[in-house]
C-alpha cells in the first residue's frame, strides 16, 4: 500500500469520525431543544406529579443539558449509548437489534436492485431497441418517485391483489419500495455508461477483430461501464439507508427508521442520538469503503 | 390475530403501564377481582369472596382454591403480599404505585393463611375493594430474589425468555419477535370457567402483531388478516368499515358514549403571559360566551357524522350513573353570547365585525391542537368558524403531541383543544384532573399550594369528601354537585362526546365492546373464533 493511499484513508477515516460525532451530537442537542419533553404520555395517562418527577430524576432528566451531553459523550468511550426513556433500557442493544433489521431490509433491497445493472447493459447496448423503449420510461418514473410514495403504492397493490403480505416483518413491500428506485437508478447509470463504453477505442477495436457482439458487450464493454457506477456506490448506499427510514415508518418494518421516528415523537433524547449515531456510522462506513475502492481503482482520487 | 401499536418495553405491568403492557397483563396475568368495564360491577377473579369491617377500612378476601401459576406452582396469599411489597418498593418506583396510595399512604396487606388475605386502608376510601381491579398478582417464587436484590425493574424486560414470564392469566407468552410479533398460547393451568363450567380460554393461541399506526392497522383489518384492533375506530374510518361490514369481513359494534371527550381550555394561570396581555381570555364571561356561541349539534353532525352526543362537561353519559343529567347542555344563543362578551368589555369598536378589548386590541386567540387527530383538528376549525359569528377571531395550529404538551407545561399558549385518556368511570380514580394540585388540572397546571379560586377550593373539598365516603349514594350526590360547579365556572369547555365504535373480524365471537380500553381484549378468555376458510 503506498503512503499516499494510507494518508488518503487516514483523512477519510478522520472525516468519517467527525461526521459521526457532529450528527449524533446535533441529534442529541436538537431533540433536547425541541418543544415538549419526554414522558408526556405518563402525564396524559393521569400519572401524578410525584411519579413523573421521580421518573425524571431516575432517568437523569432533571440535570442540565450540558451535564447530560457530557455524560453521554463520556459513555460513548465505553460504547454506552445511554438509556432510553421510552424503553427504560440501554440504547445500545435496542439500536443494534433494529439496525440489524434495517441492514437485512437494505441487503434484500440491494440484491433486488442489482437487477438494474444487467438490464442497463442491455438497454445501453441498444438505445433504440424495444427493451429500451419499454424500460426507459419506467426507469425514469421510478427514479423520480421517492421510496415513500412507492411504499404507499405497493401497500395499495398488496391490499388490492393479495400479491404480497403486509404483515409486520414481511419483507415484500418495504424491500420493493426501496429496491425499485435504486434498480431504476442503477439501470439508468449503467445504460449510459455502457453506451459510452461501446464507443471506447479498445471496445471498438475488439469489435473490429471480429468478436461476436455479445462477447464485445459482456466481456469488454460491461466491465468498463461498471467503473462509474462503482464510483457512486457510497451515495447509493446512503440513499438506500435514508430511504429505508421513511419506508420503515410507512410499512411498519421494525428497523432503525421506525425506532428513530418513535424516539423523536417521544423526545427520547438518548435513543434519537443513538439511532443517529448508528445511522451516521453506517453512512460513513459505506462512503469510506466506496472512497477506498475508488482510490484503489483511480489513483487521482487520492489527491482529493 | 390482534394488534398493538407499540411493542411492550417490559412484561411486568408494575414497571410500565402503557397500552401494550396493560394488554399483555390481561393475557398473561390475573387480578384478585375485576370491575367489569361493561356492567361496571365487581366480579370475583382470584378472590372469590370478601367481607369488610363496619368502617370499611379492613377487607378480608378468600382466595380461589387450587389455582396454579402457568409453571404449575400453587398460588397462595404470599403472592398477594409479595405483589404489594413490589408495588410499593421504592427501588422499583412503579408507575402504578400512586394509584394505590390513599392520601399518600399505602394499604397494609397481610396473609392470614394460604387462602386468606387481609387488606387495611389507611383512611376511608370510597371505591373500597374496587382498587384491586387491574393489579396483577405476581409470582413470588419467580421474582422474590429480584425484588430483594433491587433488580425487579430489569427482571421481565423485552428480551426475557418467554418461559420466564409466569402468570395466572389465560395465556402464556410463547414467542416474542421484538418489534414484530408476540405469540401467546393457552395457559394449561388457567382457573377460569364459563357459565356452563367449561374451561377457559376458548382460544388455543393469540397472535399479536405490532402495527405502529392506525392506517396500517386498517389495511390489515381490510385484508381480513387482523381480527382485533388495538383501538377504537376513528370517525374517518367508519364509512370504509361499514362497507367491509356489509361484505361480512368485519363486525361493527357500538360500545356506548366515550369517556374521553376533548376539551377547549384557556390558560388560566395567574402568572401566564395572557393574564397580562389579554386578561379577558381568563374571564368567566368570555368562556360562558364561547360555550353559548358554539353549535354543538353541528359539531356532532359534521365532525362525528352523527356518531356523538352534545355534552356540557367532562362527565359524559358513558360514565353511567356518575353522569348528572341535571347539568344542562347549552344551546347556541348568539345574542346571550354577545351580551356576555360586552359584559367582559369586548365590543366591536372599529365596526369591522371583530370585537375589540378596552385597549383597542382585536379579540383574537390561537387554539393549539393535536396534529393527526382529525376529529380534534376539524372541531377546532369548526370552532373558529362558529366564533366568527360573535366577532371572535381564532387561529388553529396543529402540533405533535409532545410539542403541544410542551406549550401546556410551559404556560405558553392562549387555548388548547386536546384530551386525555380515562381509565375508570369512578371519579375517585381521576384526582389529577379534578384536584387543583393535580398533574392534569388542565387550565392551571402549576397550581400547587392552594386553589387559585373559591370554586376550585369548593371542588377540591367536594372531591375529597366523595373519595373518602363509603356511602355510594352520598358519593354520587357529591359528584353531581361537582359537575354543576364545573359547569357554572367552565374552566374547560366540552362540545361533543363521540360514541365508541369497535370493529373486529366477523369470525370473532364473544365480544362485549367496552368504552374503556382495551375495548375487545378485556375479556380475551371468553373470545372464540370461527376457523379461517382454507386458502383465505
Amino acid at each position: 500500500m503506498t503512503s499516499s493511499l494510507v494518508a488518503f484513508i487516514a483523512r477519510r477515516v478522520a472525516a468519517a469520525l467527525v461526521l459521526v460525532a457532529v450528527v449524533s451530537t446535533a441529534a442529541f442537542v436538537l431533540t433536547h431543544l425541541a418543544p415538549g419533553g419526554p414522558l408526556t404520555d405518563v402525564l396524559i395517562d393521569g400519572g401524578d406529579k410525584v411519579t413523573v418527577a421521580k421518573k425524571w430524576e431516575r432517568l437523569g432528566l432533571d440535570r442540565p443539558l450540558v451535564t447530560q451531553l457530557g455524560d453521554w459523550v463520556g459513555g460513548l468511550a465505553r460504547f454506552d449509548l445511554g438509556r432510553s426513556f421510552e424503553y427504560d433500557a440501554p440504547v445500545a442493544p435496542i439500536a443494534r437489534e433494529k439496525a440489524a433489521n434495517t441492514a437485512r431490509l437494505a441487503a434484500v433491497a440491494l440484491a433486488i436492485a442489482l437487477i438494474g445493472l444487467p438490464v442497463g447493459v442491455l438497454t445501453g447496448a441498444r438505445p433504440d431497441g424495444w427493451l429500451s423503449a419499454v424500460i426507459t420510461p419506467i426507469a425514469v418514473a421510478l427514479v423520480s418517485c421517492p421510496p415513500i410514495i412507492g411504499a404507499l403504492g405497493l401497500l395499495w397493490l398488496a391490499v388490492s391483489t393479495g400479491w404480497f403480505s403486509i404483515a409486520p416483518g414481511s419483507l415484500g413491500v418495504p424491500s420493493l419500495a426501496l429496491a425499485l428506485p435504486l434498480a431504476a437508478t442503477l439501470e439508468r447509470l449503467q445504460s449510459q455508461a455502457t453506451a459510452e463504453a461501446l464507443r471506447a477505442p479498445d471496445v471498438m477495436a475488439a469489435a473490429a477483430r471480429g468478436l461476436s457482439p455479445q462477447r464485445v458487450l459482456w466481456r469488454h464493454a460491461a466491465p468498463q461501464s461498471l467503473r462509474p457506477v462503482l464510483g457512486i456506490a457510497g451515495v447509493l448506499i446512503g440513499s438506500l439507508f435514508s430511504g429505508s427510514l421513511a419506508v420503515e415508518v410507512v410499512t411498519g418494518w421494525p428497523g432503525l427508521g421506525q425506532l428513530m421516528y418513535g424516539a423523536l415523537a417521544g423526545r427520547d433524547v438518548f435513543l434519537v442520538a443513538g439511532c443517529a449515531l448508528v445511522g451516521a456510522v453506517v453512512l460513513a462506513a459505506g462512503n469510506l469503503v466506496a472512497d477506498i475502492v475508488r482510490a484503489l481503482v483511480d489513483p487521482r482520487t487520492r489527491l482529493a | 390475530m390482534a394488534s398493538f401499536h407499540a411493542e411492550p418495553t417490559t412484561f411486568d405491568r408494575l414497571v410500565a403501564s402503557r397500552a401494550a403492557e396493560q394488554r399483555i397483563t390481561l393475557l398473561t396475568q390475573a387480578s384478585l377481582l375485576r370491575v367489569n368495564p361493561v356492567s361496571h360491577q365487581v366480579e370475583p377473579r382470584l378472590a372469590t369472596a370478601w367481607t369488610s369491617s363496619p368502617d370499611k377500612l379492613t377487607w378480608t378476601l378468600k382466595l380461589r382454591d387450587g389455582v396454579l401459576f402457568s409453571d404449575g406452582v400453587p398460588f397462595t396469599a404470599a403472592d398477594v403480599v409479595f405483589t404489594f411489597d413490589a408495588l410499593y418498593d421504592s427501588r422499583l418506583a412503579s408507575d402504578m404505585a400512586s394509584g394505590y396510595l390513599i392520601r399518600g399512604k399505602p394499604l397494609v396487606v397481610r396473609a392470614i393463611d394460604d387462602r386468606t388475605v387481609m387488606l387495611t386502608f389507611p383512611s376511608p376510601y370510597g371505591p373500597g375493594i374496587r382498587i384491586l381491579d387491574g393489579l396483577p398478582i405476581l409470582p413470588r417464587h419467580k421474582l422474590a430474589a429480584a425484588l430483594a436484590a433491587g433488580t425487579l425493574r430489569e427482571s421481565w424486560g423485552r428480551s426475557t425468555p418467554p418461559s420466564d414470564v409466569v402468570g395466572l392469566g389465560p395465556f402464556v407468552l410463547a414467542g416474542n419477535t421484538p418489534g414484530q410479533a408476540l405469540r401467546f398460547t393457552r395457559n394449561p393451568h388457567y382457573w377460569g370457567t364459563d357459565d356452563r363450567g367449561r374451561a377457559l380460554p376458548y382460544l388455543d393461541e393469540v397472535d399479536i402483531e405490532i402495527v405502529p399506526n392506525q392506517d396500517a392497522e386498517m389495511l390489515r383489518l381490510e385484508s381480513g388478516d387482523l381480527d382485533v384492533t388495538n383501538d377504537f375506530i376513528r370517525p374517518e374510518d367508519v364509512a370504509t368499515l361499514r362497507s367491509l361490514a356489509s361484505q361480512g369481513i368485519v363486525t361493527l359494534a357500538e360500545a356506548g358514549v366515550g369517556l374521553d371527550p376533548s376539551a377547549l381550555w384557556f390558560d388560566l394561570a395567574p402568572q401566564s403571559k395572557v393574564a397580562k396581555d389579554r386578561p379577558w381570555l381568563q374571564r368567566e364571561e368570555f368562556r360562558q360566551a364561547i360555550s353559548l356561541a358554539v353549535d354543538r349539534q353541528a359539531m356532532v353532525d359534521s365532525v362525528y357524522l352523527g356518531l356523538a352526543v352534545p355534552i356540557a362537561g367532562p362527565v359524559t353519559p358513558g360514565f353511567d350513573d356518575w353522569y348528572s343529567a341535571d347539568v344542562a347542555v347549552p344551546v347556541r344563543d348568539l345574542a346571550r353570547a354577545k351580551a356576555l362578551l360586552a359584559l367582559a368589555g369586548l365590543t366591536d369598536r372599529h365596526g369591522d365585525g371583530i370585537l375589540d378589548d378596552p385597549a383597542g386590541k382585536s379579540v383574537h386567540f390561537t387554539v393549539l391542537t393535536q396534529k393527526g387527530r382529525t376529529d380534534r383538528e376539524r372541531t377546532a376549525s369548526l370552532l373558529a368558524a362558529q366564533l366568527k359569528a360573535v366577532g371572535i377571531d381564532v387561529d388553529v395550529v396543529a402540533l405533535d403531541t409532545n410539542a403541544l404538551v410542551g406549550h401546556l407545561t410551559a404556560d405558553d399558549y392562549d387555548a388548547i383543544y386536546f384530551g386525555a385518556q380515562t381509565s375508570s368511570i369512578d371519579p375517585a380514580d381521576l384526582p389529577q384532573f379534578w384536584l387543583s394540585g393535580g398533574s392534569f388540572h388542565l387550565w392551571d397546571l402549576h397550581e400547587a399550594d392552594k386553589p387559585a379560586t373559591a370554586w376550585e377550593a369548593q371542588i377540591d373539598d367536594l372531591w375529597q369528601r366523595q373519595a373518602a365516603s363509603t356511602d355510594d349514594a352520598e358519593r354520587h350526590r357529591i359528584f353531581a354537585t361537582i359537575q354543576q360547579v364545573f359547569a357554572d365556572h367552565l374552566p374547560a369547555l366540552y362540545f361533543a362526546a363521540p360514541k365508541v365504535t369497535v370493529a373486529f373480524g366477523s369470525r370473532v365471537h364473544g365480544v362485549r365492546p367496552s368504552v374503556l380500553q382495551p375495548p375487545v381484549l378485556w375479556n380475551v378468555d371468553s373470545l372464540s373464533v370461527t376457523p379461517r376458510v382454507a386458502g383465505r
